[in-house]
Order: C-alpha cells, then structure tokens, then sequence
C-alpha cells in the first residue's frame, strides 16, 4: 500500500533529480519490455520560400521515423487541442508550459528554411524536456532538396540518440529477395520503407543478399549460369560480377567484420560444408568437419567466431566455431528444427528461427545458452531474422498476412511492423551497416 | 602271258573302282546328315541374322523413340538449354531425407541402361525440396538429394564425367501447390540431359 503510493513519487524524483548533462538515459532499451515515451511533435514552421508541402512532408517523415523507433508515442500535432495545433515553430523556453496539459514528456518543435532559387534545404529542430521546462538539444541540417529524407533520418536518429543514449539506425537500408516474374531478384529499401531500389534484373533466382562491411557492394547467389555461384555488386547496381564458382553451392554468403573474409555455404565434396573464402572468391577453405549437413554460416561481430547451421546431431540445430572452424559447440537444445542463426552487433545474443508446431517462429538466445526468449507467435511462419548495427531492431520474413513480406521488429519483440507495402514475396532480409 | 597281264588290269580296275567306289559310297551315306547340319546352320545364321536385324531395328527404333521424346527446355533466367525426356525419369525421397527408396533403385537402374546405351550423353542431376523448411538449409538438402543419385549411378559404372549435379532447394517447384500431394512431388531428383 505504501509502495503504491511512493511509486510514482519515486519515478518523477528520478526524472528530476538525474542531472540534465547530453544523453540522459530515459529508456532502458535492453529491458525486455519498456513503456514508450509520449513525445509531441508541434507544427513545423515554414521559413523564407519554403512551400508548406515540402515542411509538411518533412513532419511526416520525421513522425513516422519516431514512432517506427518504437520509442515513442508519438503526438502528432493535428490531434492536439486547437488552441496548440497553431503553435509552429521553435517555442522560448518559458512557454514551455503551455504545452504541459498535453501529457507529453518531450517537445520536438522545428523549421524549414528554402531560399527563393534556391535548393538548399535548411532543416533545424529542438527538443525540449516537458517535464523539468528545459532546453535540451538544437540542430540545423544543410542540404540539398534531394537529400530531404537522408536529412529528416539525421534528425530521427538524433532525437534517439537523447532519449536512449543511442543513436538511431534510420539512415539504413535493408536488402531482400523479392519475387518478380518467374524468379528472384535483390532489393534493398530505406529502414522506413521508402526508396526500394533493384539491384538485380535478370530474372533469374537471386538469393541471400548480403551487405559488405562498408556498405557498398552487396553480395548475393545467383543461378544465371545454372549453378548457385556468388556474385558481387555495387549498391548503385554497377560491376556485377562472379566472384565464386566452384561446382555445387555457393550461398549464404556473410563478411568477416574486416571485409577481407567470407564465409558461406559450399559443396564441392558433394555436400553442403561451410567454407571461408578471400573476399575476392579465391582460397577455399573448408571449416566444417564430419558427416552432416552446413548451412547459414553468419560471423560474430568481433571476427572471431561463426555461428552456423548443422544437422551432425540428427536435426537442423545452431552452432558456434571459432574461425579456423575449431571449437564447436552447440547452443540449441529446444526443438527439432533451428535454423538462420545472426548474431547480434552487440555480441551478446543469437537470433534464429526454430519451428515450434509446425510454424516458423524467430527467438533469441544467449551465446552462452541461455536465456530462451520466443518473439513470434500465432503468426504464420516467421524465418530468416537478422539484426540492425544497433543490436535493437530485428528484421525477418513473415507469412502473417498469407503472403511472404519483410517486417521489423525490436529486439525484444516488441513493435512489429511490414517493412513496404508491396504485395508480397520478399524473403531473406539483410541489414545494411551504418553509412554515416 | 596276256590272260595274267589282263587278270592283272581287271585287278587293279577293280581296286580302282572300289577305292573310287568306297568314297563314293561315304558320300552318298554321309550326305543327309551333312545337309541337316548346314542346313540347321543356315537357320541359325538366318535366325542370327534376323535377329540382329530386329535388334538393330529395335535399337534405331529406340534411338528414334528417345530422340523424339527429347524435349528442349530453357528455363527463363538460367543460362543454356537443356533436354529432357520422359525415359530418363525422375526418382523421389522422404521427407527431410536423401537416401534413394528402395521403391526407386527400379528407376535408377533403367535411366543407368539408357546412359550405357548412349555413352555421348551427359546429364545434370537436379536435386529439390519441398517448401516446407527455410531457404537456405533446403538448397544444402537439395545438394545431398542430388549427389546422392549421382553416387548411385557411379556405383552402376556411369563415369563421373558425365553427371553433374545443381541443388535447386525449393527454390524451384514441380507443384506449386500446398498439400501432402504436391510436396511428396517436389521431394526429387531431376535427370536432365545437357546439351552438347
């Protein structure tokens, strides 16, 4: 009873009394569930020639990359009481509490400024802390009007990086397989969505992109010459070419940390091993050892462990071995069919896809074993997760809606949602580095 | 003196005459047989003639027939044709397996006579899943199906150089549909020949 009454005393003397340095944390992200922070986003003001339009667009942008966030919930100004829904612009810190009625705990108010002949966009934005009545952090942004969604994602990310002492991953993109015609082909889209670009036109079966380490080229399998061999292309879809070719597979590829290695799935010997390659295709080396069957090899974020698919003990189960293919160990002991195993950029967990009641659903696991948690349920099949740079988003395929889409999620499950709005038929996602 | 010289001369003709006399007799007892035998051996020549001639027309009729049953197939976005035929046929597994089912060594071992028959002819073994099962670990399912075939009929005598093998995993289906039916179809090994 006590504790009841002390509780929300307790939690605003915390907000108060931790000091009001850069990067408060407000969010533990790495909890396994968190309440959203009540963010309100007050009209933008449109400075010197800046049509209405493009600063409404840039609200939208920017109010959609907050709530995919999953951090906030966020207040959209057009539901605010009419006496606020005019107020644009960047307010003074002393009329910070007319906007306390409205429940929120942080104020993001901005402007955008295009000059006459001009196509420069200037971007600025504030935040505030409703709470306490203070300032917390201004940007401006400069570009040109063709980078606007590149500029509006600086600012999502921005606004993250306050609130959870994390920067935010809006600038990236993920790449998929998508059907089209008879075949496969590899797309990648903006983390919001927007902008999906094909990299691959040859209608042919493109499978299991992957991005290198720097983010420019995207490797990927393709059967063009009638045999799975890898091919290697820039993210502007220029120099396309074979990079590896030996007879049987060469799929599933993943780049060491350093980008000077890939391993990947091969099967010279007349089954599927796993294999380290130079980046450049050439010395094969098998790491895998024994009688059973390889696949989905994805290195650990420090170079120095692969994590991988075997059915040595009689199922599909998760691995982990060192990089020279030594030491390994098992780390799925639940269920007969565990499968796409991705390490988290943390280090700290695996994800994979196990079948539970013969439906595909994405768990995460302790590298060390333990700490089972399931993320999917009663949601058709759910296969191929993999992570954000951040360790906090987690993407993967999904047939919840009867077709096969991408969907992102957070880490602790939390929050998902369909990547595009397209039809259907994407499968494999890949998350792409940070660019910035 | 002339009566002796004369008994003499009919003497000698009568050795002559039996001498000549004696084989003439062989023959005519030997004759019958002797025709029997070439006769009989003619018959088995002609036999052995008409036999290799039906043979020979069986094997141009075969040849004709797996020649017409050669169908072109270009699959869109892989380069290359191929040829398939309805006499090189198709074996299938059980589910999350690769061993060839005793149900199917049958097949395996008339698509092995056709190849003997054809020593030209090199083959690609495709190997596919059903769509159960995540992507990527079929295509190292659809591997072993395929090599799996492949050692049998190198167990048969095929030469190595003659068969190559393709993992599709369920990447490419024989029936699209979702049920028992279709995936038992998809669970296979395709023989296609490639194109010289």
């Amino acid at each position: 009873m006590m504790l009841k009454r002390f509780l929300p005393f307790v939690l605003l003397l915390f907000f108060i009394s931790v000091p009001s340095a850069e990067a408060r944390v407000y969010l533990d992200i790495n909890a396994p569930t968190f309440v959203q922070i009540p963010i309100v986003l007050s009209k933008w003001k449109s400075v010197n020639k800046t049509p209405p339009t493009l600063t409404a667009k840039v609200y939208e942008i920017l109010a959609n990359d907050l709530t995919l966030s999953g951090f906030f919930k966020v207040m959209d100004y057009h539901h605010l009481l009419p006496s606020l829904q005019g107020k644009e612009g960047i307010p003074g810190t002393i009329f910070l509490q007319d906007w306390m009625p409205v429940g929120g705990e942080i104020l993001l108010a901005g402007e955008a400024s295009l000059e006459a002949e001009s196509t420069t966009l200037k971007l600025t934005f504030h935040l505030f802390d409703l709470v306490e009545q203070k300032h917390l952090v201004g940007k401006e942004y400069e570009s040109h009007l063709q980078n606007l969604r590149f500029m509006v994602h600086r600012m999502a990310d921005e606004v993250v990086l306050q609130v959870t002492g994390e920067k935010g991953v809006h600038n990236t993109k993920i790449a998929y397989a998508g059907l089209q015609g008879g075949g496969k082909e590899i797309f990648f889209a903006d983390f919001d969505g927007a902008n999906i670009k094909q990299l691959t036109q040859n209608q042919s079966i493109n499978l299991s992109p992957a991005w290198s380490p720097d983010g420019k080229k995207i490797a990927f399998t393709s059967y063009l010459k009638r045999n799975p061999d890898l091919y290697l292309v820039d993210t502007d879809g220029k120099n396309l070419h074979r990079f590896s070719s030996y007879p049987g597979l060469n799929v599933s590829p993943s780049w060491s940390p350093d980008g000077k290695q890939i391993t990947l799935m091969m099967g010279m010997e007349g089954k599927s091993d796993i294999y380290l390659i130079d980046a450049n295709g050439n010395n094969p080396k098998k790491l895998t050892k024994g009688h059973g069957n390889e696949a989905s090899p994805r290195w650990s974020p420090d170079g120095q462990s692969v994590t991988f698919v075997s059915d040595r003990s009689g199922t599909p189960q998760i691995y982990i071995m060192a990089r020279d293919g030594s030491n390994v160990r098992r780390l799925t002991y639940e269920g007969n069919y565990n499968t796409n195993p991705s390490w988290s950029p943390k280090g700290d967990r695996i994800a994979f896809c196990g079948r539970v009641g013969g439906r595909f659903n994405t768990f995460t696991i302790g590298v060390d074993g333990s700490g089972l948690r399931r993320l999917t349920s009663n949601s058709g099949d759910n296969e191929s997760p993999c992570w954000s740079p951040d360790g906090r988003y987690i993407a993967f395929s999904s047939t919840r809606t009867g077709v096969s889409k991408i969907y992102v999620m957070n880490a602790n499950g939390f929050n998902q949602r369909a990547l595009t709005t397209s039809k259907g038929g994407e499968s494999s996602p890949a998350w792409s580095p940070r660019f910035d | 003196m002339i009566r002796k010289s004369l008994s003499i001369m009919i003497l000698v003709l009568c050795i002559g005459l039996m001498i000549t006399g004696c084989p003439k007799k062989t023959v005519i007892t030997e004759e019958p047989s002797a025709k029997k035998e070439d006769a009989s051996r003619l018959e088995a020549e002609r036999a052995r003639e008409e036999k290799s001639r039906e043979e020979k027309s069986k094997d141009d009729q075969a040849a004709k027939e797996f020649e017409k049953s050669l169908v072109a197939k270009k699959y869109p976005g892989i380069e290359g044709e191929v040829l398939e035929s309805k006499l090189l046929k198709d074996i299938y597994f059980d589910f999350d397996n690769y061993d060839i089912r005793p149900q199917d060594v049958g097949i395996v071992k008339e698509n092995t006579t056709l190849l003997m028959k054809y020593p030209n002819v090199k083959i690609q073994i495709e190997g596919h899943c059903d769509e159960r099962g995540t992507v990527e670990y079929n295509l190292a399912l659809g591997e072993r199906r395929a090599n799996s075939a492949k050692k049998y009929l190198l167990s048969l005598g095929i030469s190595a150089d003659r068969i190559s093998t393709i993992s599709y995993g369920k990447e490419r289906p024989f029936d699209p549909g979702q049920n028992e039916e279709a995936w038992a179809k998809n669970r296979r090994a395709h023989f296609v020949i490639l194109s010289k």
